[in-house]
């Protein structure tokens, strides 16, 4: 990460429910060009996490600093299936009054970014569900946030698509911004992130954590191998 | 009692001019009733979605449109604008469309999912564009069913309001062949408003819900 102070930084953040607590002190940060996963079991608390890191939720402990404008695409897609995918990336813009001109820019450098640029003028219904994905990232590209939190984007897609949308993330965060995703798979993510944060089965709390950005291939599947079985244990 | 041919031969010998006449000025009054239902109950799901206050005040008005019945609002429209106004019919059509639509609507917003708001939140929408971009449409597939109830009940309750005061339209027709006692008469017209409300809802709003549900639906993978 460098010196720069990253752009998320949580300090031991607890959620609770009634009775029941969701996350137990869990930290993480994310610096500018980083990717990095959170993976764990379902009630692990990693979308709270999300939601929490994004302002949706308030923690009921410890503190959290992040960089503004933040993004969050969410687990389901949420376009509108009467517009082209190209109005519904801009959507967001429309509130931002910004000239046509730059408004198109945006919407074309993210569409090309995410190699969706050739469906543009499909409405959600006529394009596959990993281009669906795409446009909802999109969506959030085009506000230029410097924090990109993406709850579950890999949900329901196929291997090629889960893995052309985690290359595309992988160029969102080589672009400068800081990219945050949750998902349950160790192994899809891991491929390229920078840094995967496991949670533990519920409470959540953070039980590895690994650095994998400057290991080649091979040794990130060794690492990965080794913290799966640490954690089978 | 007529026989069918008999009110058949009646219908035929009323004359193409007198059945379009009156049968458009019945489809005129209840459609523009239907609208203003329409335009109404889009307004008070806005008020709706606003403040707490107007959730409640929305929430007692349709429980108390739901709770009048048909007939007074025929009388008491026909009190304030008279036999020979053109409004009695249209205002019942409305008061009958409304909560129909109002209902939907309603139940929608209360049903309607959490992630909407949030990605309108996220998004940077202000507060007064989150009905109009993202609850309102996304209600429409069951506000499509929903219009096509209101406009078959306005349509059956403007031609009551017509029969019971008003110049002109199927329901008129009817209940001035009645006072004639000429009971082919009122066969042959109650005839054609079934005709017409078989048309609409078959041939018309049938379709129209399809295709708004298409419209505005994602299809399932």
């Amino acid at each position: 990460m460098g010196d720069a102070p990253p752009a998320v930084e949580a300090r031991c953040l607890s959620k609770r429910y009634g009775g029941r607590t969701v996350l137990d002190c869990v930290s993480l940060e994310a610096g500018r060009g980083e990717l990095v996963a959170v993976v764990g079991p379902n009630g692990a608390g990693k979308s709270t996490l999300l939601r929490i890191l994004a302002g949706l939720e308030e923690p009921d402990g410890g503190s959290l600093r992040a960089e503004k404008p933040l993004g969050l695409v969410f687990q389901e897609n949420m376009l509108l299936p009467w517009r082209s995918l190209r109005d519904n990336i801009a959507m967001g813009l429309r509130y931002r009054r910004l000239p046509r001109g730059e408004a198109e820019e945006r919407v074309r450098r993210a569409a090309e970014l995410l190699g969706i640029a050739d469906y543009l003028d499909r409405r959600p219904g006529e394009v596959s569900g990993g281009t669906a994905r795409k446009a909802a990232v999109a969506r959030m590209l085009v506000l230029e946030p410097r924090v990109l939190l993406l709850d579950e984007p890999l949900a329901g897609l196929d291997a090629a698509s889960r893995r052309s949308l985690l290359e595309a993330l992988r160029r969102i965060a080589d672009g400068g911004r800081a990219v945050i995703l949750v998902d349950h798979s160790l192994a899809d993510v891991a491929a390229v992130a920078d840094r995967v944060y496991v949670l533990s089965p519920p409470p959540g709390r953070v039980a590895a954590v690994l650095d994998l950005a400057a290991l080649p291939p091979g040794e990130r599947a060794k690492r990965l191998a080794e913290a799966m079985l640490r954690l089978a244990r | 009692m007529p026989s069918p041919a008999a009110t058949l031969r009646f219908l035929a010998a009323e004359g193409a001019s007198r059945i379009l006449g009156n049968t458009l000025l019945t489809l005129a009054r209840s459609t523009a009733g239907f609208l203003l239902g329409l335009a109404a109950a889009a307004a008070l799901g806005y008020l709706y979605t606003l403040h707490w206050a107007a959730r409640e005040a929305v929430r007692a008005l349709n429980t108390l449109l739901q709770s009048v019945s048909v007939l007074v609002w025929i009388i008491v429209f026909l009190i304030l604008f008279g036999i020979y106004s053109p409004l009695p019919p249209v205002l019942v059509s409305a008061a009958v469309s409304l909560p129909i639509l109002l209902s939907s609507i309603v139940a929608g917003l209360e049903s309607s999912s959490r992630g909407l708001v949030e990605l309108a939140a996220v998004l940077g929408a202000p507060r007064w564009r989150l009905y109009p971009d993202f609850l309102l449409p996304s209600l429409l597939p069951q506000l499509a069913g929903a219009a096509r109830a209101a406009l078959g009940a306005a349509l059956r309750i403007s031609v009551v309001a017509e029969a019971m005061g008003a110049s002109g339209g199927i329901g008129y027709m009817i209940e001035n062949y009645y006072s004639l006692a000429e009971p082919v008469g009122v066969f042959a017209w109650g005839l054609l408003l079934v005709a017409l409300m078989v048309f609409l809802d078959q041939l018309v709003l049938a379709r129209l819900e399809r295709w708004v549900k298409e419209w505005a639906t994602l299809p399932r993978r």
